[in-house]
């Protein structure tokens, strides 16, 4: 009897010790931001009067953890020179110091400030630095699948890509961007 | 009128076989692919079909009796020729083909071979023409 009453007592105790370490652990315990690695299968599609086509090259880092978006950061930069609209003339004039001029600003660069929910999924806000133009933005996005996926339009003229003069008239202001990322973490 | 329709279909044989050539020996010596826009259907329907086009033309100059204005008809040919490249050097590609711009390289020599040979071969059935008349 005396036997069963330590084999009782033994039990509270390791009970009451694993109780103590976990709640000991889990005070120490904090939400960190998860690195994620973009996969091939990317696109940046760009659709607006007249002009229509895709950046096929986009290097960056993402930190994105749906459960603290404090810790989550986007730094993205787009190989402006990897453009393609499907006709070659196109290209060489998109890349030319009429429009993105890609010798001069090889680079589209977005670097994430703050992140907040939206209804429909996310919302960030950052820097969008494009033919030498930096212009705070804010990109909704999803993500589920493994997949960022975000649309919103940027107005050329306000990052002076091109002219409203001429044939550049033809080309709207807006242009819809269409972006999916594919991530694998890290 | 048979003859300027065999005249047309010898032609549009003769300009598929040079684009396909052409089409061949373009895409294996630059590496490239454009095999989701234009292919061998695509090639030898539209150089029949150009051809085709070139024999109505003839023989409505015949029908109207209108043979002396063959050199112009031929200019209009030619200048169609010439204006109908506009469509291969504009035409917005499918976005996963690489290397667009070497796409007119490709397509702009083509739009001249139905009526290069059209012309080449035109002195062979005028001359059985000729032949026919002078023994009549």
């Amino acid at each position: 009897m005396l036997n069963n009453l330590k084999d009782k007592n033994m039990k509270q105790l390791s009970f009451a010790v694993l109780v103590g370490a976990t709640m000991l652990l889990s005070a120490f315990t904090t939400i960190q931001s998860i690195d994620w690695k973009i996969n091939d299968g990317y696109s940046i599609k760009f659709k607006g009067t007249d002009a229509e086509g895709i950046f096929k090259t986009m290097t960056g880092d993402i930190s994105f953890n749906e459960n603290d978006l404090s810790s989550s950061k986007f730094s993205v930069s787009v190989d402006v020179a990897s453009i393609n609209t499907g006709n070659g003339m196109k290209n060489k004039h998109a890349k030319s110091d009429k429009w993105f001029d890609a010798t001069k600003y090889p680079s589209i660069i977005f670097n994430s400030s703050k992140f907040s929910k939206s209804a429909d999924g996310y919302q960030v806000e950052g820097t969008l630095e494009m033919h030498g133009v930096k212009k705070q933005i804010s990109i909704p996005f999803t993500f589920s699948s493994n997949t960022f996926k975000g649309n919103f339009t940027v107005n050329r003229m306000d990052f002076g890509v091109g002219t409203m003069e001429g044939m550049s008239k033809k080309v709207s202001n807006e242009i819809a961007l269409e972006i999916s990322v594919p991530v694998t973490k890290k | 009128m048979k003859k300027i329709f065999i005249h047309g279909i010898v032609a549009g044989i003769l300009a598929s076989t040079a684009s396909l050539i052409y089409f061949n020996l373009y895409q294996t010596t630059l590496g490239t692919s454009f095999d989701k826009v234009i292919n061998t259907g695509s090639i030898v329907g539209s150089s029949i079909f150009g051809c085709v086009l070139i024999s109505i033309g003839y023989l409505l100059l015949f029908k109207f009796n209108k043979e002396n204005f063959k050199g112009i008809l031929n200019v209009i040919i030619t200048v169609l020729s010439f204006a109908s490249i506009i469509g291969a050097i504009s035409m917005s590609l499918p976005l996963d083909i690489e290397s667009p711009e070497l796409f007119p390289g490709l397509a702009v020599p083509m739009h001249f071979f139905p009526a290069l040979a059209f012309f080449a071969i035109e002195p062979f059935f005028r001359q059985q023409k000729a032949i026919t008349k002078t023994a009549e």
